[in-house]
């Protein structure tokens, strides 16, 4: 094992290790950057142990931000903050949730579900994952942990649901795999729908059951009014302004009038216009929805910054070259290859984030995938549905730390982590449904065009 | 219905100010609240931009590159505000259990082990970055374009600068705390 | 591999040291012709030196964003890079003349020029002041003048028209009335298929078809006005250039010299048979017409001249390429055979 071996499992340990001191994860990043930068150039100039790592290469971290800068797609980030704050603030997002409630209200666990079937619509308009988290956190949190829900169950749902956002298209995800892989974004996107479906219903039926067997996770409120014609009209025109909106992002996006970029734009001045409809856009709100649209952007964008310098020095010390010599010494026949580099990457995404994934494997992966004679279609979407899930696993789990972040104080990361844990267990079941049945993925692009 | 009022972030790790940090903090955070105005400006160019396009057949570049310039603009100073209230996501699944003391010395090392050495990477390294952005008279590659770029990657040395402040200002804090304070 | 990364290892068997260069690219390598070129660059020098001069490549964004690259090479953070110099266009307003110009010139016309006229020392010297040399390293034909969604019979067709158009071609455009965006790569399906744009370039008819335009506009035009070339170049730091041992600047420069005839002869072997697969696909390859192409040629002009006016190096390059094809022309109007000739 060489030097640059043994610093790069140097730096993913010491990252491991270092959030658990509760230090800000993006300084962490960032820090170990230099930190390892340092060790680089001792190596070299103490030992002679040539690694081409120095200030000089690290540097190149400014070019890289500069890159999150001039981002265009990046900019509908702080605008679904935006809306998710906005809904909330202004009061529509909790009647919007009661109105569900009175509708479901009799079933068990129908909160949650709400917040699912919220969270799916959410994913069909916005593709980052930071952006869906703390909107639906915003808007399904609160109102669940105040009708009692067990916070891990609350807490889960939010997390595993937010992570849909970036498997569902429109999806960034989905876009880089496409350009790193010059494959076409439509295919892809045709193929992630399903399986995205299929992770979002099976979130429901575990809610339900899990509901059934354990009552007092998912308490049904004493008030329930009985569902009848009434009630459902009522709701109906409740709804009509939310629905309206959400109808308002895809819609835009559908019919060309915005690029799904410009859509969170259009989607925030919709909540905006809707708040004020309300009666309850006033100067107050507007401040504090702008605020906290900053600080939230803020601490999504300083996890980027550091992310991408950390990412850059692993790189340089050897770390990507490493993760291809495992790959490459995996002595399996072909599906014992795709289910081991799908587990492989499923492990991999515990400790490090989509982007530097599918930067890594991705292409390093697809020949060797497509010289097995399986579609790459197919497989990508499996790849996408294991990042999708390292937003959840511990301890890098970036859809946990956006969580935290918007969350009431009292809620704490050990409580997030538990509750996440049974919706790992739903992806991992969803991707062997897609493995098993490829017509899943498969069946609605060859519709298509 | 009432309105919830925002929540003031509480602050988790109550260390005594110093005047040095009581100032820097004072004016980190009433530029954030004036620069997150730049979100409601970037909601209207965005919205601008489409009923430009869509109803009138006529795409501005210049709207849209205005739209990532505020964007910028907005991420890159609000980093150092959310440093000042205590905004950055921290994984606090042991530091919940740990004495204020603890969480001090973490604090102190991790300020200047960590955060500082990269702020100062990010200062150094973005010299020549704007520089040479200024000295070229760069513009945007994209016909139409804006020009001055050199301002708007000036807004990364900028940003840093800010949140090189309220680290030493957080740091001032911590070892007044650790160090000056016999009564904890 | 740490032994990879040795400038001092071989040292001791071989009277020079070893080179291994990070070398970042502004296309992806499993692009068709214009991203795999640089593979071969690479495999190249280290077969020639028998393992002595090593470039390893990075796929763009993996060290530094396409854009960035030059400037990476200038401040040294990069020893080099691999990219197109059009890029530069916003620091360097004359790159577009030695990376691809609308109605410019075609590509072995470009190599005359370049390696026989002027055209080498004046790229040299116009990137000296940034401290890095430029090589010509790879070349390919026009790309396709855009993915329509309705066809174009007169220039009045592209007023208003929305469409995604890099470059010099798109101040051309914009001239004319269209709104031209610059949207990136990856959104550029999304947005076509959606109708956020009606149209859109990006490159040669194999890299176009890889990304899936041919399914969701039926009309390709051709011919590649506004690109009639497209140059890459290793792009290398100056003061890291000049430390080479002279005998290892020859081995890269031939390299790169072999490398844009392989580039040109890739390029131009394989777009024929995607061309021929367009019709089963509903896709019709269609011309512009004549009078299209010669007022697109006059607003060209127009732009030209005007970035002229404004820039000195733009002014000298593009004079030396006048006075170039001013000869040449009378020898290409004898030499070869007229372009419609027997068909
Ligand atoms: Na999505
Ligand atoms: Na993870």
């Amino acid at each position: 094992m060489s030097v640059g071996d043994i610093l790069s499992i140097l730096m993913f340990v010491a990252f491991i290790a270092l959030i658990f001191t509760g230090f800000p994860v993006a300084w962490i990043l960032g820090g170990l950057a230099v930190l390892f930068t340092a060790f680089g150039i001792i190596a070299e100039v103490d030992f002679a142990v040539p690694l081409a790592v120095n200030w000089d290469y690290t540097a190149l971290t400014v070019d890289r931000v500069w890159d999150v800068m001039n981002n265009w797609v990046l900019v509908a980030l702080p605008m679904f903050i935006f809306m998710g704050l906005m809904l909330d603030r202004s009061g529509v997002a909790r009647r919007l949730m009661n109105d569900f409630v009175r509708l479901f209200g009799g079933i068990r666990g129908g909160m949650a579900i709400t917040v699912v079937l919220i969270g799916v619509l959410l994913a069909a308009s916005t593709g980052i994952i930071g952006a869906s988290v703390v909107l639906l956190a915003l808007l399904g949190l609160p109102q669940m942990l105040e009708r009692g829900y067990e916070p891990t169950l609350a807490a889960g749902t939010v997390c595993a649901v937010g992570t849909l956002g970036i498997l569902i298209p429109p999806s960034i995800m989905l876009v880089l795999m496409a350009d790193r892989m010059a494959m076409s974004v439509g295919d892809l996107f045709l193929g992630a729908l399903f399986p995205g479906l299929l992770l979002g219903s099976l979130f429901v039926i575990y809610i339900l059951g899990y509901a059934y067997l354990k009552p007092s996770a998912a308490p049904v409120p004493d008030d329930t009014e009985p569902v009848n014609m009434a009630l459902l009209l009522d709701v109906l025109v409740a709804i009509l302004a939310p629905a309206g909106l959400i109808i308002a992002v895809l819609g835009s996006i559908f019919f060309g009038i915005a690029t799904p970029t410009e859509a969170a734009g259009v989607g925030a001045f919709g909540a905006t216009l809707l708040a004020w409809f309300n009666g309850q856009l006033s100067l107050p709100v507007v401040k504090s929805v702008l605020q906290e649209t900053s600080r939230t952007t803020a601490y999504i964008f300083a996890i980027f910054i550091g992310a991408t310098a950390y990412s850059l020095v692993l790189r340089g010390l050897g770390g990507d070259a490493l993760i291809a010599d495992i790959l490459h010494g995996l002595p399996f026949s072909p599906t014992g290859v795709v289910i081991a580099i799908l587990f492989f990457v499923f492990i991999l995404g515990f400790f490090l984030d989509w982007i530097e994934i599918t930067l890594i494997v991705l292409p390093l992966v697809s020949p060797v995938v497509m010289s097995l004679g399986f579609d790459l279609v197919w497989f990508t979407v499996l790849f996408a549905v294991c990042l999708q899930t390292s937003f959840l696993t511990p301890p890098v789990g970036f859809a946990i730390f956006y969580m935290k972040g918007v969350a009431p104080p009292e809620m704490s990361a050990r409580t997030i982590y538990r509750g996440v844990i049974p919706f790992i267990l739903l992806q991992l079941i969803g991707l062997i449904c897609i493995f098993l049945w490829q017509d899943i993925v498969l069946w609605l692009p060859s519709q298509a065009y | 219905m009432t309105v919830p009022l925002p929540k003031n972030t509480p602050e988790t790790d109550p260390y005594p100010h110093t005047r040095f940090s009581r100032w820097v903090d004072t004016v980190l955070v009433s530029l954030g609240h004036i620069t997150a105005w730049i979100w409601l400006l970037l909601l209207v160019v965005i919205v601008v931009n489409v009923t430009l396009r869509y109803l009138f057949s006529e795409g501005r570049i210049e709207l849209e590159e205005l739209q990532w310039h505020l964007y910028t603009f907005g991420f890159l100073t609000a980093i150092s505000y959310a440093y000042s209230v205590d905004a950055h996501i921290r994984v606090d699944v042991l530091r919940e259990r740990w004495s204020l003391t603890t969480r001090a010395w973490i604090e102190l090392y991790g300020i200047v082990l960590l955060l500082l050495p990269f702020v100062i990477l990010v200062l150094w390294a973005s010299v020549p970055f704007v520089v040479y952005s200024y000295e070229t008279g760069e513009i945007s590659e994209a016909p139409g374009g804006l020009p001055y770029r050199f301002l708007i990657k000036l807004i990364l040395p900028v940003g840093f600068t800010l949140l090189f402040l309220g680290a030493i200002a957080r740091l001032s804090r911590v070892m007044t705390y650790l160090f000056f304070r016999h009564d904890r | 591999r740490d032994h990879d990364r040795s400038t001092a290892v071989v040292a001791e068997t071989s009277p020079r040291s070893s080179i291994y260069w990070r070398v970042p690219v502004a296309f992806n390598t499993n692009l068709p012709g214009l991203g795999e070129n640089v593979l071969r660059i690479a495999a190249d020098s280290d077969a020639i030196s028998d393992g002595r001069i090593r470039f390893e490549v990075f796929e763009p964004g993996m060290l530094i964003p396409p854009f960035s690259i030059t400037e990476g090479v200038r401040d040294g953070k990069i020893k080099a890079g691999y990219t197109w110099l059009g890029y530069d266009q916003g620091r360097i307003p004359a790159t577009p003349l030695v990376s691809a110009v609308p109605f410019g010139m075609e590509p072995w016309e470009f190599t005359a020029w370049y390696y026989e006229d002027e055209g080498q020392a004046l790229t040299e010297a116009l990137y000296e002041p940034h401290f890095v040399h430029p090589i010509l390293c790879g070349i390919v034909g026009p790309e396709t003048a855009g993915w329509f969604r309705e066809p174009v019979t007169s220039l009045s067709d592209l007023e208003g028209l929305k469409i995604r158009f890099a470059g010099l071609g798109g101040r051309v455009l914009q001239e004319l009335g269209a709104s031209v965006t610059m949207i990136p790569g990856g959104e550029i399906f999304q947005a076509l298929e959606k109708g956020a744009i009606d149209a859109t370039e990006y490159s040669m008819p194999a890299v176009d078809q890889k990304l899936g335009f041919d399914r969701i506009a039926s009309f390709n035009y051709f011919p590649g006005w506004h690109q009639t070339f497209t140059a890459s170049y290793l792009v290398v730091n100056l003061s890291t250039w000049r430390a080479l041992h002279p005998a290892d600047q020859a081995l890269i420069d031939t390299v790169c010299t072999a490398g844009v005839i392989r580039n040109l002869s890739r390029g131009e072997s394989l777009q024929g048979e995607v061309l021929q697969g367009f019709p089963a696909k509903g896709v019709s390859p269609r011309k512009l017409s004549v009078e299209i192409l010669e007022q697109l040629a006059a607003v060209t002009e127009q732009v030209l001249i005007e970035e002229a006016a404004n820039d000195e190096d733009f002014d000298r390059i593009w004079e030396s390429q006048k006075r170039f094809l001013r000869s040449y022309r009378v020898w290409k109007d004898h030499a070869y055979l007229p372009r419609d000739f027997g068909q």
